[in-house]
Formats: structure tokens, C-alpha cells, sequence
């Protein structure tokens, strides 16, 4: 596996991160320390501020079959949290979902956007969660939701705090430099 | 302890038969008895709210149907729901343009407001889901939802109230007619025989007589049932849009059947609880009045007063009929050293004795207590003795009886931390091991010969210890009190081992 990972300036990537495959990591994101990206089947690319936090593990499992169609990259849109413990495989992600702590995603679902997978949910069966699904409880209930999840105000001081207390990664990619070779 | 949450290994019956792990019995310290949960008087010492741990008085509880004022419940997961507070931007009202004539940027001027919507933490669901619009102060001021039902229900509380006075009522002027009161003096009325009510009747004054019940219309039951909206047979179901089974029944006011009626419940209210013995009547367990308060003010579990039994090892394989060994630990919980002794079962003529005990005791306490002011001011819950029975567990293995007894030290916390300088005395052959209050024996046991493969093998006995009663009951005794005392153990030892394993 190439270990080619992307960190776009302004993302905060913990040294103790294990990020491996072809990752490419937004700015505004958030990873950290002991969070595991891996890019197993297919390169992972992270969008604009998502938080991705201690022991969460989020893995590429798409089938060969899809990259045919259309690339077999795991695509995770903005404004992604991802909690404590949670382990998601999804075939796809849309903008503003929340993974709470232990939750599970199979590489069966594809998430839409405004969706919350609740602490402990397991998510296996082949499905696309429709836009504001909230999974509760431990027999995951369904719910639609109607208030915006919003996780603005913990990137803000998480930004500010992570940079004291660990080391970062740098960013590798820089937008200006690749300019100036065009 | 360990066998807290599993099924019990060890097990003691109870003074009315019962077979319960240790942690589920307490211990009468008046009786010298072993109880269970149906061998002691439950009563609601205090009510409060697991969420705010307000203390709510009895009568308020009551009035408040068992629900916090504060704290309110997730109507779609019944978690408690937490108020979250937004800042709202309002315009400032210009009170006096003329004032502020040279300033345009005061009239611009706005205010932040802090306003208050409940959410909850575990299911996401807010009060604006519902259309509830966002209160100004964090608690109280959530509006109160109106039942359809709730004037008829009220009307019928009211009507049931009065019967049961009126049934009380009722009931006192039998009982006095039944019963002259006998007083030291006499009075007027007992020599006449006239009653207040008589007198009162004869001087023309109106009878002191409860209010008559006010009649209510009874509901009818009718058979015409609306029909099935055409809807729902053209139309895909939504679940999402639909409550659960759970959902209306956490509010049961109105049931709602689709969840943009669900509605914040109020969280209902907890109790701490008392227990008392119902052949003695005293406290068993008393806890501590404050609600944020784990500990007791009165604590007589089993496990801090009869040694504990715990199965170390058996050895494997079991077979029917083979002898065997097991090895048991005592632990003394008392401050005081206990003299232990393995004795067999009673047979079932002793225990049949223990039943009548039982039942003797019991009955001595009805004849003390049968003034029906004293029953009434004790127990406020009718005293339903349990019956006693035999044991229900057979024992299916041939236990040898030591019979001779062996000493085991009293608990000291300090101990632990000791250099072993145990003084090596004189110990019966069968105790293999001794740490500061705890002793291991050896025993041996023949499982019964026509076991089965797979069958349970129980070996019981009687434990004879010595129980020094710190408590003093009497006046004239000042010194402890020592008791013999014997406990039914039953020790599930393992199972017969499959003849093809
Ligand atoms: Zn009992
Ligand atoms: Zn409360
Ligand atoms: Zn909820
Ligand atoms: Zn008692």
C-alpha cells in the first residue's frame, strides 16, 4: 500500500495518527492522536472540517466491482464528526453526519448528509440512510431530525487546544506551490 | 460478591425456606433470623427525582402524581432531557427618540437574549421538533400539555375520592356501634347511651354525615368504531412519522400516534425504600434520608452478619457414586471471632419444627400488636407473612460432616497490610488455609450413584456459627449477647461429566 497522505495547510493532524493509503486530508480537518484512517481499497479523501476522534477508525472497504463504475474512493463530505470509538466503513458520506462513540457502519450503507449514527448503533444491512436520519437506541431506532447538528464551536477551541499539548503532522500539499508549477 | 449478578452458586435458605445467594438476604438482629425480600415489610421512606435529587414530600408527590416539577423526559427514548440554551438577537426598542437625536447607531442597537429549548442527549430530539417555543427561564415556565380527557377523568377521581370516604365512614360508625368505647371516665353519653350524632339529631342540628357522592353519568361502552382512513390503504407508512409502542405508552394522557405530537414528559419520581422485619417490626434497612445519599442509617444485610460461603474448588471429573473433594472458604464479616461448625441438614421432621417455629413467631407478634392503634401506626402495609415451606432444593451428593468446629477470625481491615505472624495453633485436619478472616476447608462428598450425566451436584449443610450481638435489646443485659446459630447452605458444586466426554 503507498503510503501517499495528503494534509492540506490548516488541517491539525496528530502525529500519533496512523494514516495509511492514499488519504487526502482538507483543510479545516481535525484528526486525533491513536485515530486510524486506512485507504484499503481505494484512496480516502476527507472534506472540509471534520473531526475525527481518539480510537475512531475509518476504513475504505469499497468492492473492486464499483471502481469500475466510478472510482472505488471513499468520499466523506464536510462538517463530519467522527466520535470516540466508532468504527465506519460506508461506502459513502455526505455533509454534517455524526458517528457517535462505538457506533459501526458496514461497507454495505452509504450515508447521505445531516444523518447521526447514535453511541453503540451497528448499521450492516444494505442500505442509503436518507437525509436527517438519526439512529438511537440500542435496537437503532430511526428518527427524523429536524435541528441542524452543528459542531462549529468544538473545531474552533479544539483548534486552538490541540496544537499545545501534541505534535502535528505538517502539511504536505501545498495549493500555492502547485499553482505556481501550472 | 461475586456472585452478584451471575446465577448463584452458593445459596442460603431463608428463615421461611426460601434458597437465595447471600446478597439477596438481610439479617434481623432482634429476630436472629435470616430474611428475604418477602420475609420483610417494603415501605416508601421518600420520594425524589433521580435527576435533580430534589426531595419531594409524600403528600406533594401525591398531589404532583409521582412526577418532578423540573425535569422532563424524552418523549421518543425516555431519557432525561437537558435544557440548552441559544442567544437570540432582538431589536432594542427605542424607548425615547428624542434623546438620542445625535446617535443613529443606538437605534440600531440590539439585544442578545438567552432563550432555552430542551434537547436530549441521547436520541437528538428538541422541543422545536414539536413546535414548543423556546422559554425564557431554563425550568418551570414549559407549558402543560391539556388532555382531552382530562375534565372527565378529574370527575371521576372526585366521585371515587367520595365513595371511599363515605365507604370509611361508614365502616368507623360500625365499628363504634359494635365497640363501646371504653374510657377511664364515663361520660354522659355512655351511661345514656345516646351517641353525638343522636344528640345532635334530637336538638334539630343538621347530621355530621359525609357529603353524598355527587352521581356521575357511567360510560358507555358503544360498538361503533370509526372507520379506516382510505388513506391507509393507498398510502406507504412512514415509520419514521409513527410512535412507538413504548413512545405512547410513556404518554399515556393522550397516546399519540404520530410523533409530531409527542410531547417532553415529566420524569416520574423514585423512592428510597425501608425495610422492616414483619415478625418483629423493627428496620432492617433504613437508608439515609438525603437523596444524594448511597448510605444507610440502618444496614442489616446477611453478608455483614453470617460468613460467607464461597465454592473454591471441586475437583473434576464429577462422577455418580465416586467420592470426592471440595474446598469451601468461610469469611467472617463480624468484628468478632466466630466458632464455626458443618453440621447435617435438619431432616425433614426438624425442619417441619422450624416451620411451626416460624409460624409461632409470627403469630406471638399478631397477639402483641393486635390494639388496633399500635397495628395501624406500624404497619402501614398489611403484614402478609410469607408462608413457610420446605426447602426446594434437594441436595444430590453425601457430604462427610467434619463435625468438629473450627474457629474463624473476626474481619480487620488493618490485617491486611500485617506481616503473617500467625501463631500456629491447633487446627482440625481438614482446614487447609487461613488468612486473617478468612479459613478454607477441605471436605469430602460422594455424589449420589444414581445421577445422570450432566445432573446438578448439590452439596448442603448446616453452618452452626456463634453470633455475638453487639445491639442491646434488653435493659438489664449490658454485656453482648452470644448466639449459636445455624444457616442453610447449599453449594452447587458442578455437574456430573458426560460419559462420552
Ligand atoms: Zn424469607
Ligand atoms: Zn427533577
Ligand atoms: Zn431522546
Ligand atoms: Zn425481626
Amino acid at each position: 500500500m503507498d503510503n501517499s497522505v495528503k494534509i492540506m495547510p490548516k488541517a491539525i493532524v496528530c502525529e500519533e495518527s496512523v494514516l495509511r493509503g492514499d488519504i487526502t486530508i482538507s483543510p479545516g480537518c481535525i484528526i486525533h492522536t491513536s485515530a486510524t484512517i486506512i485507504a484499503e481499497c481505494g484512496p480516502i479523501i476527507l472534506g472540509e472540517n471534520c473531526i475525527v476522534e481518539e480510537y475512531a477508525t475509518i476504513i475504505n472497504k469499497n468492492a473492486s466491482e464499483e471502481a469500475e463504475a466510478g472510482g472505488n474512493a471513499l468520499i466523506i463530505g464536510t462538517n463530519n464528526v467522527f466520535e470516540v470509538g466508532c468504527h465506519v466503513q460506508a461506502k459513502k458520506i455526505g455533509e454534517n453526519n455524526i458517528f457517535e462513540c462505538k457506533s459501526y457502519v458496514s461497507p454495505a450503507v452509504s450515508v447521505s448528509s445531516g444523518c447521526v449514527i447514535g453511541a453503540g448503533c451497528r448499521l450492516l444491512a444494505a442500505q442509503t440512510l436518507p437525509e436527517h436520519t438519526v439512529i438511537y437506541s440500542k435496537n437503532c431506532l430511526q428518527r427524523d431530525a429536524m435541528e441542524k447538528q452543528s459542531q462549529a464551536l468544538q473545531i474552533e477551541s479544539l483548534r486552538k487546544i490541540l496544537p499545545n499539548y501534541h505534535h502535528l503532522k505538517k502539511a504536505t500539499f501545498d495549493a500555492k506551490k502547485i499553482r505556481g508549477q501550472v | 460478591m461475586a456472585s452478584f449478578m451471575l446465577p448463584p452458586v452458593v445459596s442460603y435458605a431463608c428463615s421461611c425456606g426460601l434458597i437465595n445467594p447471600i446478597t439477596k438476604l438481610y439479617f434481623c438482629r432482634h429476630c436472629l433470623q435470616l430474611r428475604c425480600g418477602f420475609c420483610v415489610c417494603h415501605e416508601v421512606d421518600s420520594h425524589f427525582c433521580s435527576s435533580c435529587l430534589e426531595n419531594i414530600p409524600s403528600s406533594e408527590a401525591k398531589l404532583k402524581k409521582n412526577r418532578c416539577n423540573n425535569c422532563f423526559n424524552c418523549p421518543s427514548c425516555q431519557h432525561t432531557l437537558s435544557a440548552r440554551a441559544t442567544t437570540v438577537v432582538v431589536p432594542k426598542k427605542v424607548d425615547d427618540p428624542e434623546k438620542g437625536d445625535g446617535d443613529d447607531k443606538e437605534k440600531d442597537k440590539v439585544i442578545t437574549r438567552k432563550m432555552y429549548y430542551l434537547s436530549c442527549l441521547a436520541c437528538r430530539w428538541t422541543t422545536r421538533d414539536v413546535g414548543i417555543p423556546d422559554q425564557t427561564v431554563a425550568s418551570g415556565a414549559w407549558p402543560e400539555c391539556e388532555y382531552a380527557n382530562q375534565t372527565r377523568l378529574n370527575a371521576i377521581m372526585e366521585y371515587y375520592q367520595s365513595v371511599v370516604l363515605q365507604e370509611k365512614q361508614e365502616k368507623q360508625d360500625l365499628w363504634k356501634r359494635k365497640t363501646p368505647k371504653k374510657h377511664k371516665y364515663f361520660s354522659l353519653t355512655d351511661r345514656t347511651g345516646l351517641t353525638v350524632s343522636m344528640i345532635r339529631r334530637q336538638m334539630g342540628w343538621a347530621d355530621k354525615a359525609p357529603p353524598k357522592p355527587k352521581a356521575i353519568t357511567p360510560s358507555e361502552a358503544s360498538e361503533e368504531v370509526d372507520e379506516l382512513p382510505e388513506s391507509i390503504f393507498t398510502e406507504p407508512v412512514n415509520l419514521k412519522n409513527i410512535t412507538t409502542i413504548k413512545q405512547r405508552h410513556s404518554q399515556p394522557a393522550d397516546q399519540p400516534e404520530t410523533v409530531d405530537n409527542l410531547f417532553p414528559q415529566r420524569k416520574s419520581l423514585w423512592i428510597k425504600r425501608s425495610l422492616r422485619c414483619r415478625q418483629c417490626e423493627h428496620n432492617i434497612i433504613k437508608p439515609e434520608y438525603h437523596p444524594t445519599s448511597i448510605k444507610y442509617r440502618i444496614q442489616l444485610f446477611a453478608s455483614y452478619h453470617v460468613p460467607e460461603v464461597r465454592l473454591v474448588k471441586c475437583e473434576q471429573p464429577l462422577k455418580a457414586g465416586v467420592a470426592n473433594f471440595v474446598i469451601l472458604n468461610f469469611a467472617n464479616p463480624t468484628m468478632h471471632d466466630m466458632v464455626v461448625k458443618i453440621i447435617e441438614l435438619p431432616s425433614e421432621d426438624e425442619e417441619a419444627l422450624l416451620i411451626e417455629e416460624f409460624r409461632r413467631g409470627f403469630e406471638k407478634q399478631t397477639s402483641l400488636t393486635s390494639t388496633p392503634s399500635l397495628t395501624s401506626a406500624l404497619s402501614r402495609q398489611t403484614s402478609l407473612n410469607e408462608e413457610p415451606r420446605f426447602v426446594d432444593k434437594r441436595t444430590t451428593a453425601k457430604l462427610e460432616y467434619p463435625n468438629v468446629p473450627f474457629t474463624v477470625n473476626h474481619r480487620d481491615d488493618s490485617a491486611e497490610f500485617d506481616e503473617d505472624t500467625q501463631i500456629q495453633q491447633e487446627e482440625p485436619p481438614f482446614v487447609i488455609w487461613r488468612k486473617s478472616n478468612k479459613v478454607s476447608v477441605k471436605l469430602g462428598f460422594t455424589p449420589d450413584p444414581d445421577l445422570a450425566s450432566n445432573d446438578e451436584v448439590v452439596v448442603g449443610f448446616s453452618m452452626q456459627y456463634n453470633y455475638v450481638n453487639t445491639v442491646i435489646n434488653t435493659a438489664d443485659r449490658s454485656e453482648p449477647q452470644k448466639h449459636t446459630l445455624h444457616a442453610r447452605v447449599y453449594v452447587k458444586v458442578g455437574n456430573i461429566t458426560s460419559e462420552s466426554a
